[in-house]
């Protein structure tokens, strides 16, 4: 920390908070607010005489409050950069400070708060993590029984710099404890509060108790758990070690802790799995290893950077496996345990591979994106009318698009990563998607059911997810029916209820509407804009009167090849037992409709054009392609 | 893929009876375990989690004839502390309903009705936590009347209903109204107040609390029921008549009974004695309710000697 504070490419700002981001990637506009500590940062050279004399105290939360600090402070003894602050909120402004202080005149009571924009190329987030706090759980009596602490208040009783000066007390009556029992999964792995695992406890548990075991060698230490999981390197080792230290593990999580109200001593009931039997110990002092969850105000945090959160709160990464310190937003990155619970390696690890991808932004004069952007047609766009809509700005997940009445909306392309969801949900057809535009998806829609339209099953399929499961399908030889024809678009947003009736008004057997499953989609949101999307035409087809099972929606993982060709033989089935001639009279009653629904496609300036297109083109078209063997 | 011709295994079925639907989340943590009390004090076999592995892994015969299967008394202390949120009650209920099909039958001391004296009042019907008792009508000496009949497999030998039933017509083994007020008598007063603890068998946890109320001199007796439901306010005001000082009943604290709601049918009682005394121009607090919670250790030794103390003061 003191070498990032000398570097000279290094500017370190404490007690300063983001308020706002604007921009973009390479060209961040960022608002700090740069807090008033009431010391002067050029003159205070971190004496501390201020507070010696200062004669307010309230508790320490660096210390946990198991210590006192005084109302001119400084958050810990290592603090970087090294400036004292005044807590306005326990100050009684007796002025002290400032005598003590002296020629060097460093405090300042006029000093506000600073408001600074700065000009930023890359964001690193690296708010790290929060303690779950155990009074929740009351058969654990934390907060009630004295002598049972969190692990992070035996950290600090344990460190030479702490309040005890790294000698272990228990808290009810300051003896050093003989028997001490550690409690894993403390509110994680716990559907009550926190379900996921907190990565880190197990070997932070066993830290902790190799730890005690050195200082205090005739300590007896148990450590109660539902499973031990060591998985990196060393870590296995470590725990093997700490077995041969003497240390107990017991599997099983205690169900209840009471107290003797005189000892003070704390008797702690589990099953002992092993056995099989419930056991009781006793024991002096009792620490809870707690859950890791996120900082309180990560929300706050999430919507100031325009990022978004994974279930449970932390923040989501670009992609778990593949991208693991991108956000989906280009240039703002995660660092640590911020984005999930880690141990140091790991939370180094993703530090610097950050830092990695940061300076791939700030070294490059020139940013390559994909060339598959949004675009608008701004004379199509209703809102330069005057009217209201936005609706692109709504579908659009990364916040790319912005709609101000009056004017057209304005796709930034340094934003947009190209789902193609705002071109399908624009009602006005006034955005289009370079590459994937609607004409060359109807060509290819057209193409493919060129012929027999009535005995294929058509399928629309997501690039990142369906289509993976049906080139997956082919790979591995599962069979399907050789009537299936479909097209690839970039994400199930992209697919247009306007594609689906053309689909139809053409006279395919059966449709169906796949893309990835919510959890995994490529475009953050973009599936969920495809689902309602799908919801809506199934409702809308079945008031049509359409049969059951010719217009489908399936969530297919790249990885589900067996599902998309068991689907895709399961529509062939629908088809088959429609039988031809019920189904060419289905057709052909719901023809008008569908032409009715997706007429007003054919206003879109180039497709206009793809429509002239005669019915004989097409065919050689499809002939053509026939002859490269697909 | 399916195959409809296939039996369900146990974890299927066990899984399409509402309550049995979680089953399947369990990772073994053993919290029920050291929560219940049964393993501790009546059945070393008893073992929640080891029945729910018992269903996953299709352990019929063994699930069925587990004492597990039949001894869970619903008091759901698990389901609050369970951090799958499997209510574990409700699976063993779904197993007990399986087991019951298959023709196993309850190993538990229940009720039985004594259909000569029995009036059809229904008011076992209320009183029971398990909705064991129900009412039927069949014809006895000629006439259609109307009895209460106990559904033996439902029924969790709380006593709740023995207490409550006006004619004494219902009666379980070992705890019948003639056994309990045969214990109430004291040998020796040693010129100390005397007093008589009913206490229900599930609100001490610890050993050591057992042991204190062992300890205890011939003045005061220590009288064992199987929940402070099974006790008629009766039995306090013959304690009394007896010549006894003060009646302690001590059972769980709210939401821990282990019949569900014994300790607040107790409370009502309880404190409607402690109304009606008044009235009677008897002193005040010679019976009391004690409710005792799981974490409560040592509480017992405290209340008992916080009582006598106050009826020394009271005789003085």
């Amino acid at each position: 920390m003191v070498d990032a504070a000398r570097h000279p490419n290094i500017d370190v700002r404490t007690y300063t908070q983001v308020e706002r981001v604007e921009g973009f990637v390479g060209n961040f506009k960022v608002q700090l607010r740069e807090k008033a500590r009431y010391v002067n940062a050029d003159r205070c050279n971190g004496c501390g005489d201020c507070a010696k004399v200062c004669p307010i105290e309230v508790p320490n939360s660096f210390e946990l409050n198991l210590a006192p600090r005084k109302a001119a402070y400084i958050s810990m003894s290592q603090s970087v950069p090294l400036l004292y602050t005044i807590d306005q909120d326990a100050c009684i402004h007796c002025y002290k400070c400032v005598e003590a202080c002296g020629p060097l005149d460093a405090i300042d009571f006029s000093q506000e708060d600073k408001v600074v924009w700065e000009d930023i190329g890359a964001i690193v987030t690296a708010t790290g993590f929060n303690h779950f706090d155990p009074s929740a759980i009351p058969e654990f009596g934390y907060g009630r029984f004295p002598n049972v602490i969190t692990a992070m208040e035996m950290e600090r009783l344990n460190n030479s710099a702490g309040p005890t000066v790294g000698d272990l007390i228990r808290p009810s009556d300051r003896k050093n404890p003989k028997r001490v029992a550690i409690i894993n999964c403390v509110g994680s792995r716990d559907k009550r509060f926190n379900p996921w695992c907190s990565n880190f406890c197990c070997m932070y548990a066993i830290k902790n108790a190799v730890l005690l075991k050195q200082m205090y060698p005739d300590i007896e230490l148990s450590i109660y758990y539902i499973d031990i999981r060591t998985p990196s390197k060393g870590y296995e080792e470590f725990y093997d070690r700490a077995r041969q230290m003497g240390i107990k593990f017991i599997q099983g999580r205690p169900g209840m802790i009471t107290e003797d109200a005189q000892t003070r001593n704390l008797f702690v009931q589990s099953e002992d799995i092993t056995l099989g039997k419930v056991v009781e110990h006793e024991y002096d002092l009792v620490m809870l290893n707690q859950a890791a969850v996120p900082q309180p105000d990560v929300d706050d945090v999430s919507s100031v950077l325009n990022v978004q959160q994974s279930p449970g709160g932390w923040f989501m990464e670009y992609h778990p496996k593949l991208r693991p310190v991108d956000s989906p937003t280009d240039g703002i990155f995660f660092a640590g345990a911020c984005q999930g619970p880690k141990d140091i390696p790991a939370s180094v690890a993703s530090g610097s591979a950050t830092a990695a991808r940061a300076g791939r932004i700030l070294h490059s004069d020139e940013w390559e994106i994909e060339p598959i952007i949004a675009e608008v047609w701004e004379d199509r766009c209703v809102s330069a009318d005057g009217k209201k809509c936005g609706i692109c700005a709504k579908a659009c997940p990364y916040g790319a698009i912005e709609v101000e009445v009056g004017k057209a909306a304005v796709v930034t392309t340094a934003k947009c990563h190209g789902c193609g969801g705002c071109v399908a949900e624009c009602p006005h057809n006034a955005i289009t998607q370079l590459h994937y535009t609607d004409a060359q998806i109807l060509a290819q829609i057209r193409a493919l059911l060129a012929d027999k339209p009535e005995e294929k099953v058509f399928a629309f399929r997501c690039h990142w997810c369906s289509y993976g499961g049906a080139d997956l399908a082919g790979t591995s030889h599962f069979e399907y029916s050789a009537n299936e024809r479909g097209i690839r678009v970039m994400c199930s947003a992209r697919m247009d209820t306007d594609f689906i009736y053309e689909a139809y008004r053409l006279g395919a057997g059966a449709v169906l509407y796949s893309g990835c499953h919510p959890q995994d989609c490529h475009y953050i949101t973009g599936q969920l804009v495809g689902a309602s999307r799908a919801e809506r035409l199934q409702k809308i087809f079945e008031k049509m009167g359409m049969s059951p099972g010719r217009f489908r929606v399936e969530w297919i993982s790249a990885a589900e090849g067996d599902k998309y060709a068991r689907v895709i033989n399961e529509m062939q089935k629908v088809i088959d037992d429609l039988g031809g001639e019920k189904l060419m009279q289905e057709i052909e009653t719901l023809r008008p409709d569908m032409e009715k629904r997706a007429r007003r496609m054919y206003e879109v300036p180039d497709v206009t054009s793809a429509s002239d297109y005669s019915d004989t083109m097409v065919l050689a078209m499809t002939v053509e392609g026939g002859k490269d063997g697909k | 893929m399916e195959n409809k011709d296939m039996p369900l295994t146990l974890v299927e079925q066990v899984k399409a009876i509402p309550g049995g639907e979680h089953v399947e989340v369990c990772y073994s943590c053993g919290t029920c375990v050291s929560k219940c009390l049964i393993q501790q004090k009546a059945e070393p076999d008893y073992n929640p989690r080891r029945l729910l592995r018992m269903v996953m892994m299709g352990m019929r015969e063994e699930a069925f004839a587990s004492p597990t299967t039949w001894m869970c008394s619903e008091c759901d202390l698990c389901y609050a502390s369970c951090p799958q949120e499997i209510h574990i009650s409700g699976v063993i209920a779904a197993v007990k309903q399986l087991a019951v099909e298959a023709g196993y039958q309850t190993p538990l001391e229940t009720v039985s009705v004594d259909e000569g004296l029995c009036s059809g009042c229904g008011i076992c019907v209320m009183a029971c936590p398990y909705e064991a008792p129900h009412l039927i009508e069949k014809e006895a000496d000629g006439v259609m009347d109307r009895f209460s009949e106990v559904d033996a497999e439902k029924c969790m030998g709380c006593g709740i209903c023995v207490a409550a039933c006006p004619i004494g017509a219902i009666a379980r083994p070992g705890v019948s109204n003639q056994e309990i007020v045969n214990q109430i008598s004291i040998k020796n007063k040693n010129g100390k107040p005397s007093l008589v603890v009913f206490i229900c068998d599930w609100s001490l946890r610890v050993e050591e609390d057992e042991k204190i109320l062992e300890s205890y001199p011939d003045n005061v007796r220590v009288i064992h029921i199987p929940c402070s439901g099974r006790i008629d306010p009766q039995m306090a005001l013959m304690a009394l008549r007896s010549g006894i000082d003060g009646v302690m009943v001590c059972g769980c604290a709210p939401g821990q009974c282990h019949f569900i709601r014994g300790t607040y049918v107790s409370d009502c009682k309880i404190n409607l004695l402690g109304m009606m005394m008044g009235q009677m121009q008897l002193a005040d607090g010679r019976v009391k309710f004690v409710q005792i919670g799981t974490q409560d250790r040592g509480r017992i030794q405290n209340e008992i000697d916080m009582m006598l103390a106050s009826l020394e003061k009271e005789a003085v």
